[in-house]
C-alpha cells in the first residue's frame, strides 16, 4: 500500500443489533475515508451511533453490511487471529477511562501492545522510548499512572496508540474530564502527530477539541448530517486542512 | 465596549493625539474592533465637555493636538476596572432570536436552520483554532487571550444548539 492510500475506510457500513421486528439499527449506512496526516472529529448526540463507528473501524465489532478496510486490509477477509494481529499493529485505541495499567510504568503501558505482539522487550522499551518523547513525556517515563496527572495519562495514552508502527488513533471521549489547559495540550499534541503523518479519528463533546481536526462530522440517528450549502460533500463541514 | 473607557485607559499611561489613540486601542486589542477616526474625535469631545480628559499646552512643533487625562478621568477610569462586566439585560443575540421565533412559529425546518448553524460555528471554531496554533504565547499573548475568548464563544453557541436539538427531539419535533 502507498502512502498515500486510505488508513481507515469504511464503505456503506451498517451495524444492527439484534434481528426481526426487535432489530436496533446503531448505525448507517455510513461511508467515511481518512487518509494518512489526516485528524477527523465525530461529534453528535447520545445514541447517534459514534462508539459503535469506532469499534467498527478498531476491529472489535463487524459490520451487519458493507466493509471496513484499515491500512488497506478489508477485516471480513481477516482470520480472528490475524485480526488481533492488526488490533496490535495498526490500531490504537483510547477509550474514556484511557486502561492505563496501574503496576505498570508509563514507558512500560507503552511499550505493552509490541511486547504481545512479540517484539523483543529491549526494541519495544525503545520505541516506547521514542513514543513518550514525542507527547513530551520523555522524561516521565517511570511514573506509574497514579503519579501522572490527568493531562500526562491522556499523553500517555496518545504515545500508546501511535506507539511502533501505528498509524491510526481511534480515541473514544479521550478528553472529557480533562481542564481546557490540559486539553489544549492533548489536542496539540495530537494534532503534530497527524502533521507528522499519523491518523486519527476522535469523537468528543467538546467542540473546542473537535476544532482542532481537518475534518469536524456531525453522527445523528446512525447517519452523518449533510449541513453544508452544497449536498455534493455530505456532512463534511469543512474538508481538507487548507489553512 | 466602551470606547470612552478604553481611551481614558490608554490616556492614563500617556497623552496622546486621536491617531495615536486609535493606533494603541487596535494595537492592544490585536485589531478585533477597529475604530473609526471619526468616533475617537466625538468621543474625546465628549470626555473634555465632562472634564476627563483635557488638551495639552500647545507647542509649535506639530499640528497635531495631543490629549491628556484629568484627576477626574482616572478616578472614573479606576471604577471601570474595578466593577464587573454586567450583562443585564443581555445584548440582542440573532441567532437566539432566530431559533426562538422558529420554534414559535413551529416551522418544520428548524433542525435544518440548526444544522446550518452549527456547520458554519464549528467552521469559524476551526478557524480560529488554526490562528491559535500559529499564535506566538510569548510575543502575542493579548492575541492569543482574545483567540481564547471567541474560542470560548463559538463553544457555548455550539453547546446551546446541541441543547436546543435535544430538547426539540425531546419534544417530538422533526
Ligand atoms: N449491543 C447493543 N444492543 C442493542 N443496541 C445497541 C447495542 N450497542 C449499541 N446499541 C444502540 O445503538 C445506538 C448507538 O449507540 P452508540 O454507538 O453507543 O452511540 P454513541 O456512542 O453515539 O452515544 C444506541 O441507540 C444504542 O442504544
Ligand atoms: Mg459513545
Amino acid at each position: 500500500m502507498n502512502s498515500h492510500a486510505p488508513i481507515l475506510e469504511l464503505e456503506s457500513v451498517t451495524r444492527v443489533h439484534g434481528a426481526g421486528a426487535r432489530a436496533v439499527r446503531a448505525l448507517g449506512p455510513v461511508s467515511l475515508t481518512v487518509a494518512p496526516g489526516e485528524l477527523v472529529a465525530i461529534m453528535g448526540p447520545s445514541g447517534a451511533g459514534k462508539s459503535t463507528l469506532l469499534a467498527l473501524a478498531g476491529a472489535l465489532d463487524e459490520p451487519s453490511e458493507g466493509r471496513v478496510r484499515v491500512a488497506g486490509v478489508d477485516l471480513a477477509t481477516q482470520s480472528r487471529a490475524q485480526l488481533a494481529a492488526l488490533r496490535r499493529r495498526a490500531v490504537g485505541y483510547v477509550f474514556q477511562d484511557l486502561n492505563l495499567l496501574p503496576g505498570l510504568t508509563a514507558a512500560e503501558n507503552v511499550a505493552l501492545p509490541l511486547e504481545l505482539d512479540g517484539l523483543g522487550l529491549a526494541r519495544a522499551r525503545e520505541e516506547a522510548a521514542a513514543a513518550l518523547e514525542r507527547v513530551r513525556l520523555g522524561t516521565l517515563a517511570q511514573r506509574f499512572p497514579d503519579e501522572l496527572s490527568g493531562g500526562e495519562q491522556q499523553r500517555v495514552a496518545i504515545a500508546r496508540a501511535f506507539v511502533g508502527p501505528r498509524k491510526l488513533l481511534l480515541a473514544d471521549e479521550p478528553t472529557g474530564a480533562l481542564d481546557s489547559v490540559s486539553g489544549e495540550m492533548c489536542m496539540r499534541l495530537l494534532r503534530a502527530q497527524c502533521d507528522a503523518g499519523r491518523s486519527a479519528v476522535l469523537v468528543t463533546h467538546d467542540a473546542t477539541h473537535a476544532a482542532w481536526a481537518d475534518r469536524v462530522l456531525y453522527l445523528r440517528d446512525g447517519r452523518f448530517v449533510d449541513a453544508g450549502p452544497d449536498a455534493s460533500s455530505p456532512a463534511v463541514l469543512r474538508a481538507g486542512r487548507s489553512a | 465596549m466602551s470606547v470612552r473607557n478604553s481611551l481614558l485607559a490608554i490616556l492614563a499611561a500617556q497623552p496622546t493625539h486621536g491617531y495615536g489613540l486609535k493606533a494603541r486601542f487596535e494595537q492592544s486589542t490585536s485589531g478585533a474592533w477597529p475604530l473609526n477616526i471619526g468616533q475617537v474625535y466625538t468621543t474625546l469631545a465628549r470626555l473634555e465637555r465632562d472634564g476627563l480628559v483635557e488638551p495639552e499646552p500647545v507647542h509649535d512643533e506639530g499640528p497635531r493636538q495631543t490629549w491628556r487625562i484629568t484627576d477626574e478621568g482616572r478616578r472614573q477610569l479606576g471604577e471601570w476596572f474595578a466593577s464587573p462586566v454586567a450583562d443585564d439585560p443581555p445584548p440582542r443575540d440573532e441567532l437566539a432570536i432566530k431559533v426562538l421565533l422558529a420554534v414559535a412559529a413551529d416551522r418544520h425546518d428548524v433542525t435544518a436552520i440548526l444544522d446550518r448553524q452549527r456547520a458554519a460555528t464549528v467552521e469559524r471554531l476551526q478557524d480560529l483554532t488554526r490562528q491559535k496554533m500559529r499564535a506566538d504565547p510569548e510575543r502575542e499573548l493579548p492575541w492569543l487571550l482574545l483567540l481564547d475568548a471567541l474560542i470560548l464563544k463559538a463553544n457555548a453557541e455550539l453547546e446551546w444548539l446541541a441543547l436546543c436539538e435535544a430538547r426539540l427531539s425531546q419534544r417530538g419535533a422533526p
